[in-house]
């Protein structure tokens, strides 16, 4: 039991760590454009990298960040109905469903990682005028997915020790408060 | 299996999973890849990984989580407490000036954001207790602050019309173009609606009294405040509709624009931007995932040729075009009622938008109703955001059913305006059509 804590509190730990790491990307993508923008129109030598740069950084801030947010409660549901049942309720309810989050999750790997793979076996470029490889950001793909999976199998495992009674000392950090546009 | 039985089936498993409260990403995910799966088998998958990769490689997007940093570094900017000291001195001494002087910074935030979530918690934290203190009515000042901080999305720039130029192909700027004088209409005729009934109704919200009125140097002097808010509506849409920029580059100058707000009211700490950047991770991460479930949930929405049932149940919808427009519109109100704007915009347009062209609409049109109508549901019960958002930051003195209440005449004045821009479309057309 003790090790089983331990892994659940490592997998929260590194959802953690590359959410916060992540949310400093946001910096860099907002440096990089600025920078474009001065670039083209005060100094009117605009590169051909800014623009892609980002656009790369944004692929894996968004693909990457899955399991983190899951870990933090901030994939939006339905709480109508669900939010008035017991926390024993939820678990029971969150483990009948987590098929369809598993069917999700395990295609998004198998089949993102076939996509990455194949970009990788090529060393893919993305033939634009800076042409620069792609195959890291589509290794993203099954890596960001990998992350949410293994985030979901912690929540099942949570949820299974609730349902039976042994879920106080398994809980996992606080859900942060929903957020929209 | 007959198309029209799987149709119903997939739609209902996704109202079932959705009431059990598995996340809407992973309903949309999981219950599309068992469809799929079952029509089309598994090579199918591989199109969706595809589709998740072309997401990721949308420039348009990258302007969704700067915007959203921008209005994360705006709430905490200290830009609202200057404006509303503004406010305070010249709206003031009319009656109901103070409700109406909120509006108006709802509309200011809105001008320089992207989401609406900054200008309800700006003005929960700033107007309302300063109304309640001057014995405003306490449902007045709670449903002001509620109906104007949904403007957000609906006055330019806008992630909610952002996402919505994705799926339909509209351009982002005309549809930021289309949002301008909707917006001004609903400000006026919420601050009409308060200044009316205020004029009649002292009571609800008595003017200042003279000893609690600035004097015009004061006035004058505290008219600075709008100066930075202006450069940074000028900066941000000024370059998107002059088309100087992309959104995406105007996006990312709203953020130093943000930044240097904060830093001049000296509210910019190391601490500030590192929450910032946390919740517009998770925001625009939710989001994003949403998105991939939807690609999905489209596929298989497609893929099993579900839109013929669609179609031809369409056709009993009595009213013609207009009754079908109608009909739509009260679905997506029945939907914010229990879903996030940015889900429903990804389940529904794919849905519909083909109905509104087929009719001879303006799809750019109906992405102004759409996004009017989105911000109606932000403020209606029992989902509505702003509801919580409020709820989370008032005293204990105002409880749910007071902010339940407080919305309903609201609604009424903000459901008319939605009437007059689908009776005059020109309203929302116009200056798009002028400016490009």
């Amino acid at each position: 039991m003790k090790i089983l804590n331990k892994t659940l509190r490592l997998i929260d730990w590194i959802n953690d760590r590359a959410g916060r790491i992540l949310s400093l990307f946001i910096l860099v993508m907002s440096g990089l454009l600025l920078m474009e923008v001065v670039r083209r129109y005060l100094l009117n030598s605009p590169t051909v990298w800014a623009n892609e740069l980002s656009q790369m950084l944004f692929g894996a801030y968004v693909v990457l960040c899955g399991g983190h947010i899951l870990a933090s409660g901030g994939h939006v549901n339905v709480d109508i109905l669900y939010s008035r049942l017991s926390r024993k309720t939820q678990a029971k309810l969150d483990i009948i469903t987590s098929f369809l989050f598993f069917m999700f999750c395990v295609m998004m790997v198998v089949y993102g990682g076939s996509l990455a793979w194949e970009s990788l076996s090529t060393f893919e470029r993305s033939q634009s005028a800076w042409n620069p490889p792609i195959y890291p950001v589509k290794l993203t793909i099954p890596l960001g997915a990998g992350l949410l999976l293994l985030q979901g199998l912690a929540k099942l495992m949570r949820d299974i020790l609730i349902a039976v009674n042994k879920g106080e000392d398994y809980t996992a950090v606080a859900p942060q408060e929903k957020e929209t546009l | 299996m007959s198309i029209e039985l799987l149709t119903i089936l997939f739609f209902v498993s996704l109202i079932l999973f959705l009431a059990l409260g598995l996340p809407l990403s992973f309903v949309l995910g999981g219950v599309s890849m068992v469809f799929i799966y079952a029509t089309w088998g598994p090579q199918a998958f591989y199109m969706v990984a595809a589709q998740t990769w072309g997401a990721m490689n949308k420039f348009t997007l990258v302007a969704v989580p700067l915007f959203i940093f921008m209005a994360m570094i705006l709430e905490r900017s200290g830009v609202a407490n200057d404006l509303y000291e503004m406010m305070y001195l010249w709206f003031g001494p009319v009656r109901g000036g103070l409700a109406i002087g909120t509006v108006v910074i709802c509309a200011i935030f809105a001008a320089m954001c992207g989401i609406s979530g900054a200008a309800v918690v700006s003005m929960g934290t700033i107007a309302l207790p300063s109304m309640l203190k001057r014995n405003y009515d306490k449902l007045l000042a709670v449903g002001c602050i509620n109906s104007g901080g949904g403007w957000g999305i609906l006055i330019p720039p806008s992630v909610i019309m952002i996402l919505y130029a994705l799926i339909s192909g509209e351009s982002v700027g005309k549809l930021f173009a289309g949002g301008v004088f909707p917006g001004l209409l609903l400000l006026v005729m919420v601050s009409t609606y308060i200044a009316v009934r205020c004029y009649f109704q002292p009571h609800l919200g008595p003017a200042l009294a003279p000893e609690d009125r600035g004097d015009w140097g004061k006035k004058l002097k505290a008219f600075k405040a709008v100066l930075l808010p202006i450069i940074i509506v000028l900066m941000v849409l000024g370059s998107i509709i002059g088309g100087v920029t992309t959104p995406t580059e105007a996006a990312a100058m709203g953020v130093l624009g943000a930044l240097i707000s904060a830093l001049v009211y000296r509210q910019l700490s190391w601490r500030v931007i590192e929450e910032a950047a946390l919740r517009t991770l998770r925001l625009t991460g939710m989001i994003m995932w949403i998105l991939f479930g939807a690609y999905c949930f489209s596929s298989a929405y497609h893929g099993m040729g579900a839109p013929h049932l669609i179609e031809h149940l369409m056709t009993y919808i009595p009213g013609g075009p207009w009754g079908t427009i109608v009909f739509i519109q009260i679905v997506i109100f029945i939907l914010a009622m229990v879903l996030d704007p940015a889900g429903i915009m990804m389940i529904t347009v794919p849905i519909f938008l083909p109905f509104v062209k087929a009719h001879g609409f303006d799809p750019l049109w109906f992405g102004i109703l759409f996004t009017i109508n989105m911000e109606i549901g932000y403020m209606t019960p029992p989902f509505g955001f702003n509801l919580f958002y409020l709820k989370g930051i008032v005293p204990p003195s105002i409880s749910m059913g007071d902010i339940y209440r407080s919305v309903i005449p609201f609604t009424i004045v903000e459901s008319t305006g939605l009437a007059l821009v689908m009776i005059f479309p020109q309203i929302a057309t116009w200056l798009p059509y002028k400016v490009f």
